[in-house]
């Protein structure tokens, strides 16, 4: 066995980067969601039921395993494409929210961006190499702008800077991590995954914003309740039909 | 003597996950009624519910049976078509006999597997599209009533993918041991399974 050296050596350092990284944002997150910081501050609260949701979390796994099937220059391009969208996306929040609140329902489905981050990263990962490596720049780029939308459409604080901070730190961490891990763990059928990846990510935005536009149906009204009560109600009636 | 330990015992494991999986819970296939839930409900449906399951398993199986682009053309290729179902359920477009097409789905890709059969790929394609319109239908037609209607369907496609990738791993790790008969033997089982949806699919019609 190798004895363990320090400072680490580049080639473990890349293998274990990413499970190391992986860990401490679980670790991070942990103590910001976990009692007793929970209590102290929304943060949290927000942390759990918007940032950590499937919808917001899968287009960026996805974004993760695809930068890690190319190869590093394109994979480097499109994070710094995905990184100028999310500030691209806080900077024009309101013209890029414009001709989406026309939609309807459009605040109870986050204006569709998570929809379309899904589809977007699912188009990036269906593909074969050479046609990712043409397209994923651009399509990291429009899920940056998602994921900075779909911050600033749930943020409840509206001028509070911490939600934005966290909310951009924990989508980076995510794509980093799944790219770092999935690079130094390779193996010859991810490229298969990927593609069953991407066929979910699209079914799934399409089923969603498809649920998102329609109108809601409402649920089959329940059987009628029998009378458990067969005994007459003889307080407020008066006995009319006695004899006098 | 080659060792076909690893072998069997998945295919062991396989037979006795399928049965467990349908066995007990046959009778609540495709029968969602009133408001569902979220995204657990979503998730725990293809998983619970065994004509989905079996069909999603076979699909898995049946293209790393093919080998080549059909270990990852098929279970790309289901997921994408059965939205254009699930639109038409939403809709409430008219689909006859949705059914008894799940429970053609499942003998005719359970039985494709029993006799090894490898047509074309496009001839593949076309079969698993139409199984997948009415899978996707009956899916469809449920999504507006749950409670989240998104997260049902992110938990719901997850869920199916999932079982895709276990069938694709239980379809390669049984295609050289025994020239391949293990895992016509789980198709078989599969078949079977789909002979009785069958029955009472048609029986319920």
């Amino acid at each position: 066995m190798a004895p363990l050296s320090f400072p680490p050596e580049p080639a473990r350092l890349y293998r274990f980067g990413g499970p190391a990284l992986a860990a401490l944002g679980v670790a991070a997150i942990a103590l910001i969601v976990l009692p007793p910081a929970a209590a102290e501050s929304p943060l949290a609260w927000w942390i759990v039921n918007s940032a950590l949701t499937p919808e917001r979390l899968l287009p960026l796994l996805g974004l993760g395993v695809a930068l890690a099937l190319t190869g590093p220059r394109i994979a480097l391009a499109a994070l710094l494409l995905f990184c100028i969208g999310i500030v691209f996306g806080f900077v024009a929040h309101k013209e890029l929210l414009e001709p989406l609140t026309k939609m309807p329902q459009a605040a109870t489905h986050h204006f569709l961006t998570g929809p379309i981050a899904s589809i977007a990263v699912g188009l990036a990962l269906i593909p074969p190499a050479r046609w990712r490596a043409a397209v994923l720049p651009l399509l990291a780029f429009i899920a940056g702008c998602m994921l900075a939308l779909a911050i600033v459409v749930t943020d409840p604080s509206l001028d509070d800077p911490t939600n934005r901070i966290a909310g951009v730190t924990i989508g980076l961490w995510v794509v980093v991590v799944v790219m770092l891990t999935l690079r130094a763990f390779h193996r010859p059928w991810f490229a298969v995954f990927s593609r069953i990846l991407g066929s979910w990510l699209i079914a799934i935005g399409l089923l969603y914003g498809g649920v998102a536009l329609m109108p809601r149906k409402a649920p089959p009204p329940p059987p009628p309740i029998p009378d458990l009560n067969p005994l007459p109600d003889f307080d407020r009636s008066r006995p009319q039909t006695l004899p006098q | 003597m080659r060792d076909r330990g690893p072998a069997n015992r998945a295919f062991f494991l396989s037979a006795v996950i399928l049965v467990a999986f349908v066995a007990p819970q046959a009778a609540f296939a495709h029968i969602l009624q009133g408001e569902q839930g979220g995204f657990g409900a979503g998730f725990a449906h293809p998983l619970t519910g065994p004509d989905h399951f079996l069909a999603m398993f076979a699909v898995g199986l049946w293209g790393a049976q093919m080998g080549g682009r059909s270990v990852w053309t098929l279970p790309v290729t289901f997921p994408l078509i059965m939205v254009l179902g699930g639109v038409a359920g939403m809709l409430g477009l008219p689909f006859v006999g949705v059914e008894i097409g799940i429970a053609v789905s499942i003998l005719a890709l359970g039985a494709a597997i029993a006799f090894g059969w490898h047509p074309v790929e496009w001839a593949a394609l076309c079969l698993i599209a139409f199984f997948a319109l009415c899978h996707g239908y009956a899916h469809g037609a449920e999504l507006p009533l749950s409670t989240d209607p998104a997260d049902y369907a992110i938990g719901f496609v997850l869920a199916t993918g999932m079982i895709h990738i276990f069938g694709i791993g239980v379809g390669l790790a049984l295609h050289k041991p025994m020239g391949g008969r293990l895992a016509r033997g789980l198709g078989a089982l599969i078949a079977l399974g789909g002979i009785y949806f069958l029955g009472a699919a048609v029986l319920s019609a």
